[in-house]
């Protein structure tokens, strides 16, 4: 039975048996009970039950109440993909090169529907012009969609821009938008590569998509830069849906008992930016507003650290401990195991196991050959467990899918059998053969028996190995003591991790004590001085001010680092994990006028006249904010993310305050994202005047007679327009704070091409640094306003707490490992190591001969084998990746 | 604008709106161009409806005034239609329209307004001659319908009233018929008004509301003293569009009081209640059907009415080989001469609207277009039928209708 397979978007099929996705935890098969002719009752077929040899087909399985005693819910039920189906003049759905978005995804996906070829829909022709239309269901309240700016959908178009470009250097692409939205670490620069890539950038939305002749090329009509009406034909349109919340998890949150606001988001406080309406209910991800991936991420685990902090006293109460066997000593003789997973079929259907079984058993190392139908499975680890024990199997290969996602329940599986985790190799035939071969079956076949043949060959030289543990020191420095600094350094110390923070000023607040209200209109002060008394009242925070940090040394779970505090004292602070949270800088503006005229102020100076009244603010009748100073430009290549935002609410006060007054905001792109799009609604409303100014076209501000005047050329009557200002408020940008650079050696990370701190993996591990127990949040990783400043303090409080809470930690035993016998200590891998892990040593030995040797510290050593490629003399190797061991598997390979 | 010269600045200055109050007429808009690229006359004159909303919030009053283009724009609502965050840019345009000056208003739109304010239609028809002409078109029609039919001028306690669109008694008295005929078919009873027929409201094209509102009561008028239950508007999406919206403001009592039928509100009244039977298959070459703006677009129609719908049942009944033009229905191209453009100057710039429907026209191959609009009808047979070498006849549905009645004894 076949039905349109849902993760391919509908545009290929599936069968009522599948396995969601090939990624999919657990990776098994489930029934469509719709679709499968003896659940829904319209047949008695048991085809399945009658073939499965696992006899794992149980028709009577059944959906099972339970019900769980927690004392904290995080609720991450996400966001659905905007459903444009009979709205707006789309033609979605009855054009058939009309696509979304997400369906654009998979048709981009090597495992989707076409195997990663761009081809129309309408009849498989690879498609020659390309043409994405943004905000689909975002910024559009009037005919169908939400207010709200979805955010993601802008990076997401030049993404998958990119992709199809980079695919087919020949694609013509054409992105259609109203402003581009991309304030994200990076993003700018991205999207300035998109442009160099020619993919061409239309600042117009079209109104709707017609069908152009017979043959399923589409007609879009729409007003150029210069103002003039251009009609152009596509072969493929994707329209980038935003992202909404639906029923189901509208149902959801009412079941919960928490307050969803506008448009069904669920309201948070920009304070508490994971909690939820109801005490212990915590939120995250795009349930609380439209967010990318990272951002996402990163409130996933401010929430687990909310949630941790309220349930600290219950730790560790419910946690069960492994007990494994002691692992037995290695017998003389080496007796391989080897297991073939079919993958299902994902394996089994290109490669013939059958002959690589054949080839495979008659090896002599080889004692046993077993074929599996998922090795992952419990039952499969089971029976390895069993076939080690009752065959004294002392080395196992599992032919299967990839080492990075599967060796470590390997190792897991048979250390459980009492075998040391390290005597197991894996071999990729799925991801590098049968996935990638899938045409060629036979070739499949022959590589997977090489790729099998060169795992025996390694696994037979390898020895137990002994992993090192260290213990944790369980404390935590942060650095920093702004919003985000104090944050993370609370929130730790609540979980009971006593906390260093140091602040270099005198004071705590940052850049925050600058701040006066939230976007969605919270007031910052009493806040912080809430956050400062709860800093300074707490137990297990020790503040030091006027600190700087003079040096830094040590490893995850114990680092040492020096400050000196505001009586000069050095003092030595040990601690098992830090926070990096030392801030941004405003940017102080040169340009406009600035410092010269008097009526030119920077946002910061603006709010502070503003609030206490100043009569050139209360006598002011025109304003003009000019926006991007100091950002995106080509000393500072990055968006500072909340001067639109500033600017909107600035000008939505003035207005409310005297409707007769004239406010202008020059901008280059509008980026009130996400839910801040309401505010932009609000000030056009009110009469705010947008004016969209290039980086070629910068306004020119004149002073004369005490009349400032602003010269700039506006964007759709295509003239200049002179505007008389009282005032002009720049909206200066975020700066890195200056002494990143320094801070970043000392810590052994690095910064950005902007000076900002670099996270270890944008998207996946957006608040870890590359050193191990090294974290970073608030400005000090990006511009970013002050929620998600505070959601990453949390996340990255998480991250600390989860190597925190452990007693000691067991490291990796791939590291390099020195040949005394052969080192020279000529120190050539010492330069290359980019962990500084190894040392130069002198040793005398017992005939009082000095020898020059290097030293390796595992605790900084990440296993990379740099250093094993430099040595001359062959004198240092990496556990698990040997000479030995790899010239057996090449020579495995060639014979 | 040519290389080299670069136009005027322009110096902002004023804090309040000369024209208008409500935010939404031009404030709220974001710039994003999508009235502008649905617009089929951007371009025209250097204009788009986003520049002209543009210079409304930029205050550029003076300016605003001095174009002619809100009398070439057709209010056919695309604009509005596409606009993501609701700007009113119809009654925007209409704004514009009536705060100009009346000796600056194009063509005879004010003339035609001032003329039945006066004499109580557009075209200042003499009463004796109307009543002159039903007369002898009722002697011919009396052929089809039979000897004892009469024209019901006057009648007081008829169900329902009928208004004239003032150009039909001499140009195309055939549309009288038409009607006349389905009448008699369903047997109904109505009555047309010796005074003050005329539905056209030119004072809603000048944007002179006064006029419209005085043209909207005398309807009202005629419903009240012949005893009336129901009110037609028989054929113009215009007329019935002004009226509508001009009982909605004014008499929304009247509103309330009185059954108002569109032409094919009636139509499909009549054949959906079996009141009238109908030949099915009229015609057999191929057929489009052209959504007037009015019909098509705009939320108005009477509150059941879905007039796209029903004038394509009306259609597929009387003309099995029907074809859609693409796109259709609300998102429609206007054929070019709503708004009253047909009485102003602009003829170069109507054609020039034209040229998006003759191409659907042309993509759909029909030979045949049916329309429920006689300004659009104007326009698609004698304009675009011309200028680009269509070959197409048109028709409205009642005239199918009425071409398609079967008579009475051959009924099943």
């Amino acid at each position: 039975m076949a039905t349109p397979d849902e993760h391919n978007r509908r545009l290929s099929d599936r069968r009522a048996i599948h396995i969601a996705y090939a990624q999919a935890v657990p990776l098994t098969y489930c029934i469509d009970s719709d679709l499968c002719l003896h659940l829904n009752g319209t047949g008695h077929c048991s085809r399945c039950s009658d073939a499965c040899p696992a006899d794992a087909v149980d028709f009577l399985m059944s959906a099972q109440e339970n019900t769980i005693r927690v004392g904290a819910i995080i609720m991450a039920p996400g966001f659905s993909p905007y459903n444009p189906q009979g709205k707006g003049s789309w033609g979605y759905g009855v054009l058939d090169n009309v696509i979304t978005s997400p369906e654009m995804e998979r048709l981009l996906s090597s495992c989707g529907p076409t195997s990663g070829r761009l081809l129309r829909p309408s009849d498989n022709r690879p498609v020659k012009q390309l043409a994405f239309i943004q905000c689909i269901g975002s910024r559009d309240p009037h005919p169908c969609g939400h207010g709200y700016c979805s955010s993601v959908c802008c990076m997401t178009a030049i993404k998958e821009a990119m992709i199809a470009r980079d695919n087919d250097c020949e694609l013509e692409v054409t992105v259609f938008y109203s402003d581009m939205r991309t304030h994200g670490k990076g993003f700018d620069r991205y999207f300035q590569r998109a442009s160099d890539k020619q993919i061409r950038f239309t600042r117009c939305r079209p109104h709707g998509i017609e069908p152009a002749g017979k043959d399923g090329a589409l007609r879009v009509r729409t007003i150029n830069e210069q103002g003039r009406q251009l009609e152009e034909t596509f072969d493929l349109i994707v329209l980038s849906v935003g992202l909404e919340i639906q029923e189901p998890t509208i149902q959801l949150a009412s079941l919960a008992g928490i307050h969803l606001g506008p448009e069904h988001f669920a309201s948070t406080s920009s304070f508490q930016p994971v909690l939820s309406s109801k005490k212990g209910i915590y939120i995250c991800g795009a349930f609380s507003g439209p967010k990318n991936i990272s951002l996402s991420i990163e409130q996933g685990s401010a929430a687990a650290a909310a949630a941790a902090s309220l349930l600290m006293s219950r730790r560790d109460t419910k946690t069960r401990k492994l007990r494994l066997p002691p692992a037995q000593p290695p017998a003389a003789a080496v007796k391989t195991g080897v297991f073939l997973c079919h993958c299902g079929n994902n394996i089994s259907e290109t490669i013939n196991l059958e002959t690589v079984r054949k080839q495979i058993s008659v090896l002599k190392s080889v004692s046993h050959v077993e074929e599996v139908l998922f090795g992952c499975s419990q039952d499969t680890r089971e029976l390895i467990i069993d076939l080690v024990r009752s065959l004294g199997l002392n080395r196992i290969v599992i032919a299967a899918c990839s080492p990075k996602t599967h060796e470590a329940l390997f190792r897991r599986t048979i250390r459980e059998a009492g075998l040391n985790e390290y005597l197991l190799e894996m071999a990729n035939i799925r991801n590098h053969d049968s996935w990638v071969h899938a045409l060629d079956p036979d070739a499949a076949t022959d590589k997977a028996v090489d790729l099998i043949k060169m795992a025996v060959a390694a696994v037979m030289l390898k020895r137990p190995v002994t992993a090192n543990t260290a213990a944790v020191k369980q404390t935590a420095l942060v650095v920093g003591g702004g919003v985000t600094g104090m944050t993370a350094a609370i929130n730790l110390a609540d979980q009971g991790f006593p906390v260093d923070l140091v602040e270099k000023t005198d004071r705590l607040g940052g850049n925050g004590l600058n701040l006066h209200r939230t976007w969605n209109g919270e007031h910052v002060p009493p806040y912080i001085k809430k956050l400062q008394a709860q800093v300074l009242d707490h137990p297990g925070i020790t503040v030091h001010f006027c600190a700087t940090v003079l040096d830094a040394g040590g490893h995850a779970g114990n680092f040492h680092t020096t400050i000196r505090d505001h009586k000069e004292h050095r003092r030595i602070i040990t601690h098992g994990a830090g926070i990096i949270a030392v801030g941004g800088k405003r940017s102080l503006p040169d340009e406009y006028g600035y410092g010269k005229i008097p009526g030119v102020v920077a946002a910061v100076e603006f709010d502070a006249l503003h609030i206490y009244n100043d009569i050139r603010v209360s006598r002011g009748s025109s304003f003009v904010f000019i926006q991007c100073v100091g950002s995106r430009d080509e000393t500072h290549n990055y968006c500072s993310r909340v001067c639109c935002t500033h600017s909107v609410q600035s000008a939505i006060e003035l207005k409310k305050e005297d409707p007769n007054r004239q406010v202008y905001i020059l901008f280059r792109e509008m980026r009130t994202y996400g839910l801040r799009e309401s505010l932009y609604n609000r000030a056009l409303e009110l009469g705010v005047i947008f004016i969209n100014y290039e980086q070629f076209g910068k306004p020119k501000v004149k002073s004369h007679d005490e009349q400032i005047t602003v010269e700039v050329w506006d964007h759709i009557l295509h003239r200049p327009l002179h505007i008389m200002a009282d005032m002009i408020i720049l909206a200066s940008g975020i700066l890195p704070n200056p002494d990143a650079g320094r801070l970043a050696s000392l810590f052994r990370v690095n910064i950005d091409e902007d000076g900002f701190f670099q996270e270890a993996h944008p998207k996946l591990r957006p608040v870890d640094l590359p050193t191990d127990g090294l974290f970073v949040a608030g400005l000090a990783h990006a511009p970013k306003p002050i929620e998600e400043s505070i959601s990453q303090a949390l996340a990255a409080s998480a991250r600390a707490a989860t190597l925190l809470s452990q007693k000691e930690i067991c490291l990796d035993a791939v590291k390099a490992v020195v040949d005394d016998k052969h080192c020279d200590g000529c120190a050539l891998c010492i330069d290359v190591c980019p962990y500084q892990a190894i040392t130069p040593l002198e040793t005398i030995d017992a005939d009082g001969e000095q020898h020059k040797l290097v030293a390796v510290d595992t605790m900084r050593c990440t296993g990379c084998g740099i250093c094993q490629g430099t040595c001359p003399k062959r004198a240092i190797n990496v556990v698990d990746f040997t000479y030995e061991q790899l010239t057996a598997k090449i020579e495995a390979a060639l014979n | 604008m040519t290389a080299g010269s670069s136009p005027p600045a322009f110096t902002l200055q004023t804090s309040s709106h000369p024209l208008y109050t409500n935010p939404a007429l031009a404030d709220i808009c974001m710039g994003c161009g999508s009235c502008a690229g649905a617009c089929p006359i951007s371009g025209i004159d250097s204009m788009d409806p986003r520049k002209l909303i543009r210079m409304a919030t930029l205050k550029m009053e003076k300016e605003l005034l001095s174009l002619d283009w809100p009398w070439k724009c057709t209010l056919c609502g695309r604009c509005e239609q596409a606009c993501p965050v609701g700007v009113e840019i119809v009654e925007l345009i209409r704004t514009l329209r009536s705060t100009r000056k009346r000796a600056l208003v194009p063509g005879s739109i004010q003339l035609g307004g001032t003329t039945c304010l006066e004499q109580g239609n557009n075209i200042g028809i003499p009463k004796d001659d109307f009543l002159q002409v039903l007369h002898e078109l009722q002697e011919e029609t009396k052929k089809c319908t039979g000897p004892d039919s009469s024209v019901p001028i006057d009648v007081r306690g008829s169900r329902l009233l009928i208004t004239v669109n003032s150009k039909i008694p001499f140009v195309e008295p055939e549309n009288l018929q038409w009607w006349w005929r389905i009448f008699y078919a369903a047997g109904e009873s109505w009555t047309i008004p010796a005074d003050n027929w005329e539905a056209v409201n030119w004072g809603f094209f000048s944007g002179d509301d006064d006029a419209a509102r005085t043209m909207v009561g005398r309807i009202v008028d005629n419903l009240e003293r012949l005893s009336c239950q129901a009110l037609l508007l028989p054929e113009c999406g215009h007329a019935a569009h002004a009226t509508i919206t001009g009982l909605q403001r004014w008499f929304p009592e009247a509103l309330k009081q009185y059954t108002i039928y569109t032409a094919l509100d009636l139509l499909t009244e009549y054949i959906d209640t079996k009141r009238i039977r109908i030949n099915k298959g009229l015609c057999y070459e191929r057929t489009t059907y052209h959504d007037p703006c009015h019909y098509s677009r705009n939320d108005w129609v009477t509150p059941a009415g879905n007039s796209a719908e029903q004038a394509r049942k009306i259609t597929r009944t009387c003309c099995p080989n029907f074809i859609e033009m693409t796109p259709n229905r609300r998102d429609s191209y206007c054929c070019g001469a709503g708004g009253g453009t047909m009485a102003t100057p602009f003829e170069a710039e109507r054609i020039f609207h034209g040229r998006i429907k003759a191409r659907q026209i042309r993509e759909t191959g029909a030979r045949v277009v049916v329309t429920s609009c006689p300004t659009c009808r104007d326009q698609l047979q004698a304009v675009l039928n011309r200028e680009f070498e269509l070959d197409i006849k048109v028709r409205f549905p009642w005239q199918l209708v009425s071409e398609a009645l079967l008579p009475a004894e051959k009924q099943p």
